[in-house]
């Protein structure tokens, strides 16, 4: 039998236990037609009302807690290339390095592209469905990491404030770098980028590629 | 097709199935759209079969109540219309 290793695993099993509940009332009910009698009502309640609302509550958090994970972000083909960097033990990106880190982990995409607000997590997931929406329309037949599709690139420039999460910018060993004493209070506020120094974040992504299609006037990708 | 409370609960107990079906699959096979089904279509039309369970519980106490009335008249008890 598996281990159960995480919430989020827990969540799943729950929620398989109440849907094969509420499945098994169900399907008593259809097969047997019984008559409308009091427990009848009362077991149909927990079929048709607890149990699912059982099953949609810890299939929510066990999806919302699954799609932080890289392989989620990997599930769209056009990913391919940034989600085997970042996997990749060897590499030097800072995809990989970060990914490395046991703070980022199988989560190392959500931890730097999320957004850090108040109603970050939602308006990062609304984000998510505005993949989708690009995915569905603009990407699903494309090639095998995305090739022929346009080039992929952040709806808004990447936020030191990410980076910042970790590097907090008062470290000794941080601000004993030169580069980083003369533009502290650009970093700071955010008028200079982390990225546009440290711009080796995702070198195998399609849009590095010589051969990426980069329509005209569009901005560089920031990751 | 008359519209009876039996027929409402069975079509309400189909549906639930159906969301619970789209769940189910979006738990164990979780890809960006299933999910995406599964949170919007498996739990919009969960809830409107639950709605319907509710409306046909309403309108079964609506006829019970009725049979009361009657039985006090002297007519034969029950708790609804019988199963087909």
């Amino acid at each position: 039998m598996p281990e159960i290793d995480s919430v989020e695993q827990l969540l799943k099993i729950a929620a398989l236990v109440c849907a094969a509940v509420a499945a098994a009332i169900l399907i008593w009910y259809l097969v047997r037609k019984p008559q409308l009698n009091r427990p009848v009502k009362v077991l149909l309640l927990i079929g048709l009302g607890v149990m699912p609302a059982g099953v949609a509550l810890t299939g929510n958090i066990a999806g919302y807690e699954y799609t932080l994970k890289r392989p989620f972000c990997g599930s769209c083909h056009v990913m391919g290339a940034y989600v085997r960097d970042a996997s990749n033990p060897e590499s030097k990106s800072l995809a990989a390095i970060h990914s490395r880190n046991r703070r980022f982990g199988e989560e190392s995409c959500y931890v730097c592209h999320a957004d850090y607000k108040m109603f970050g997590a939602i308006t990062t997931k609304l984000n998510g469905l505005k993949h989708l929406y690009y995915y569905v329309t603009e990407y699903a037949y494309t090639g095998p990491d995305g090739e022929g599709g346009p080039t992929i690139h952040l709806y808004k420039p990447f936020k030191n404030g990410s980076c910042q999460q970790c590097h907090s910018t008062s470290a000794p060993r941080w601000s004993g770098v030169a580069e980083h004493q003369g533009m502290l209070d650009e970093i700071r506020s955010g008028e200079m980028s982390c990225i546009g120094c440290h711009s080796e974040v995702h070198p195998t992504a399609l849009a590095h590629r010589a051969k990426a299609e980069k329509p005209a006037g569009e901005k560089e990708e920031h990751k | 097709m008359k519209i009876t409370v039996e027929r409402l609960v069975s079509i309400s107990a189909v549906v639930t199935l159906a969301a619970i079906v789209l769940m189910v699959v979006s738990i164990v096979f979780p890809k960006p759209l299933l999910l995406v089904m599964a949170m919007s279509l498996g739990q919009g039309i969960g809830t409107l079969s639950l709605a319907l369970y509710l409306l046909a519980i309403a309108l079964d106490l609506q006829g019970f109540r009725g049979e009361v009335e009657e039985d006090a008249a002297g007519t034969a008890p029950g708790s609804g219309p019988p199963a087909p």
